[in-house]
C-alpha cells in the first residue's frame, strides 16, 4: 500500500492533510435534549405563555369567535384535562420508567456476562428495540396484546395505557441496557483485577464493588431517559389510548372545533411538558456535573 | 371391511352434517354475557359532536350516547361507555372489548363481512364540502387535480379521490383540517354535509358556503358481533331500532341535540307508523 505521511502513517514534518478524526467532537453526546432544554433561562415557560395568548390575537382578529372564547373553553376544560389526561401522561411514563429500568438493568448486566450466548442474545434484544422507530413498536405491542387475559379463572382486564407502557418499555429497556453496560465498564479494569486478587468472586465484585459506584454515573443518563420518555408519551395518542392530547381533540370536537382553539390547547399541553420536564433536566444537569469524572 | 367404510363415511358425514348445523345455530355467546354480567359494553364517539362527544366534565354525552342508554335500559342491564375512534371501533367488537357500537360507522358492504349491522339503518348522511365562497365551486367536477382537505378514517376520502381525482389531505382532526382550510393550504373540506351546515350556521364562517349538491347518501349502521347478527342479539337491536322509527324517538333526539331535521327520518317515522292512531 501506498504510503502518505500525515494519513496513514505518522506526520513527517510539514502541514497535515487531514486533522485526526475525533470521533466525541462529532456525535451528539446522550444528554443533548436535556442539556438543550437545561440551558433554556427559567423564563421560557412565561414567555411561551405570552405568545400563546398574543398569537391568535394577531392571527384571528377578523373572525367571530374571539380568543375570549377560546381561553374561556380552555379554562373550563383545564381541570378534565390536567386530571383524566396529563395524569395518564405521568402514570404512563412512570410505568414504562419503572418496567424499562427493571428489564434494562437485567438486558445490559446480560450485555456484560461471561456467558456467551447471553451476551449475545441480550446485545441482540438491546440493538434491536434500540434501533426501531418507537412509534412501530408502540403499533406492534398494541395490536399483539390481548385486551383481557385469564390468569387462575380470573379474567383480568388489561387497560389501554397499559398497553401504551408495554409498547414504551421496550425501547427505555434497551437504552437502559446501553446505560448500565457502559457504567460497568466505566469502572477501570484493575479493580476488577484487585478485586479478583483479594479472592472476591465475579458476583461479589459486581454488586459489592462495581454497581455501587455505577449508581451515581447511571443516575443522570437514567433521568435523562425519564425526560425524554415522558415527551414521547403523546406518540399513543395516535392509538387512541386517552392521555392529554387525545382528550384535548375531544375537547375541541366539544368546542365546534374552531381553528382559534388549536394553539391555546396544544399550547396548553406544550406547558404542561415543559413545567413537568424542565425541574427534571435541570437535576438531571446539576448531578451530572456534580458526578463527572474530573480528567 | 366393507361395513367400516360404510361406517366410517356415514359418521364422517354425520360430523360434517352436525357441524353445519352448529355454524348456524345460534350460541348468542355475547348476548348471554351481557345479560349474566348485568353489564353492557357500548362503543360510541368521543369526538363527534353532536352524536357522541364530552361535555366539559369528561362526561360522554350526544344523540348516539342517549340511544346507547335507551339500549341498555331495555335490556335491564347497566351501560358501560367506551370511546371508538373511526380507526378501531370494528376491531374492538371484533376482539369482543365491546359488545356492541353506536358510533357514527356508514354502513358498507365491506364492513359487514367485519361486524354485524341489523337493520333498519337509524341514520343517513351525505357528503359534501366546505369551500370559499371566492373560490366559487358549482360542481365536484371542480375539485379535480385540486387539494381538499378531510379527517382521517372517513371512508368517502377515498371515493372523492378516486371518483373525482381530488388530492386528499387527511388529518388527525377536523380543527386541525379547518385550519388548514383557513391557510389556503386547499380549496376545501370534505366532510358529512350534518356538521358542514351546523358549523356554517354558527355565524364563525361567514366567508365560507357549501356549494355542492349531497353525494353518497349513506345510511348509519350500529353494530354488533358478526356471529349474532340474526340471533337474540341483532333481532333485539332492529327491534330497537323499529321502534325508535315508529316511535319518531329519533326526529326527537335530533331536536335536542339541534341537529337539522333530515328527510331520512320523516320518512322512516311515516313508514313505520302505527296504522292504529
Amino acid at each position: 500500500m501506498k504510503q502518505i505521511s500525515g494519513i496513514n502513517t505518522p506526520l513527517k514534518g510539514g502541514m497535515a492533510v487531514l486533522k485526526q478524526f475525533d470521533i466525541n467532537a462529532h456525535s451528539p453526546d446522550g444528554y443533548i435534549f436535556t442539556r438543550w432544554l437545561a440551558a433554556l433561562p427559567w423564563w421560557t415557560p412565561l414567555m411561551m405563555l405570552t405568545i400563546i395568548v398574543a398569537y391568535p390575537t394577531i392571527a384571528y382578529a377578523q373572525s367571530g369567535f374571539s380568543t375570549y372564547d377560546a381561553f374561556d373553553a380552555l379554562w373550563r376544560w383545564m381541570p378534565f384535562l390536567v386530571f383524566s389526561g396529563f395524569w395518564f401522561n405521568v402514570l404512563i411514563s412512570f410505568w414504562t420508567l419503572l418496567i424499562g429500568t427493571v428489564a434494562g438493568v437485567a438486558l445490559g448486566l446480560g450485555q456484560i456476562s461471561p456467558f456467551g450466548p447471553l451476551r449475545a442474545f441480550s446485545w441482540f434484544i438491546t440493538q434491536l428495540f434500540r434501533n426501531s422507530p418507537w412509534l412501530v413498536i408502540l403499533f406492534i405491542v398494541l395490536l399483539a396484546l390481548p385486551f383481557e387475559f385469564t390468569l387462575f379463572g380470573q379474567t383480568i382486564r388489561v387497560p389501554d395505557w397499559m398497553k401504551g407502557v408495554f409498547g414504551l418499555s421496550l425501547p427505555i429497556m434497551a437504552n437502559i441496557s446501553e446505560v448500565v453496560r457502559g457504567a460497568v465498564q466505566s469502572v477501570p479494569t484493575a479493580q476488577w483485577e484487585a478485586a479478583e486478587s483479594l479472592a472476591f468472586s465475579r458476583r461479589q465484585i459486581l454488586w459489592q464493588i462495581v454497581l455501587p459506584q455505577c449508581l451515581k454515573r447511571m443516575l443522570p443518563p437514567w433521568m435523562n431517559w425519564y425526560a425524554i420518555l415522558t415527551m414521547a408519551t403523546p406518540l399513543c395518542s395516535l392509538l387512541g389510548i386517552e392521555e392529554i392530547i387525545t382528550l384535548s381533540r375531544q375537547a375541541m370536537e366539544s368546542e365546534d372545533n374552531h381553528p382559534e382553539l388549536l394553539v391555546p390547547f396544544y399550547g396548553f399541553a406544550l406547558l404542561l411538558f415543559f413545567a413537568y420536564c424542565y425541574p427534571i433536566a435541570r437535576f438531571t444537569m446539576w448531578l451530572e456535573r456534580k458526578y463527572v469524572v474530573k480528567t | 371391511m366393507n361395513n367400516f367404510f360404510k361406517n366410517t363415511i356415514s359418521s364422517l358425514a354425520l360430523v360434517a352434517m352436525s357441524a353445519g348445523t352448529v355454524s348456524a345455530q345460534c350460541t348468542n355467546d355475547v348476548w348471554n354475557k351481557v345479560m349474566s354480567n348485568g353489564k353492557i359494553v357500548i362503543g360510541v364517539k368521543a369526538d363527534y359532536k353532536p352524536w357522541g362527544f364530552r361535555d366539559d366534565s369528561g362526561n360522554l354525552v350526544g344523540m348516539e350516547i342517549d340511544m346507547a342508554m335507551d339500549v341498555a335500559a331495555k335490556m335491564g342491564v347497566e351501560a358501560e361507555l367506551v370511546p371508538v375512534q373511526s380507526s378501531n371501533r370494528m376491531q374492538f367488537l371484533e376482539q369482543g372489548k365491546i359488545d356492541m357500537m353506536i358510533a357514527t360507522m356508514s354502513d358498507r358492504a365491506d364492513r359487514r363481512k367485519i361486524v354485524g349491522i341489523p337493520g333498519p339503518n337509524y341514520y343517513t348522511s351525505g357528503t359534501n364540502i366546505m369551500a370559499p365562497k371566492a373560490l366559487g365551486f358549482t360542481s365536484w367536477e371542480d375539485l379535480r387535480g385540486k387539494k381538499v382537505c378531510g379527517k382521517q378514517g372517513a371512508f368517502y376520502n377515498q371515493i372523492t379521490e378516486e371518483r373525482y381525482g381530488v388530492e386528499i389531505m387527511a388529518f388527525t382532526g377536523n380543527a386541525e383540517a379547518k385550519q388548514a382550510l383557513r391557510d389556503r393550504k386547499c380549496v376545501a373540506w370534505v366532510y358529512d354535509d350534518s356538521s358542514i351546515g351546523s358549523d356554517l350556521s354558527s355565524g364563525n364562517w361567514d366567508e365560507f358556503e357549501m356549494p355542492l349538491a349531497s353525494e353518497d347518501d349513506n345510511p348509519w349502521g350500529l353494530g354488533v358481533p358478526l356471529a349474532e347478527a340474526s340471533c337474540v342479539f341483532g333481532n333485539f337491536m332492529s327491534g330497537m331500532q323499529y321502534n325508535w322509527h315508529r316511535e319518531g324517538s329519533l326526529i326527537a333526539l335530533e331536536e335536542k341535540w339541534g341537529i337539522k331535521p333530515t328527510a331520512f327520518l320523516q320518512m322512516q317515522n311515516e313508514r313505520n307508523s302505527d296504522w292504529i292512531e
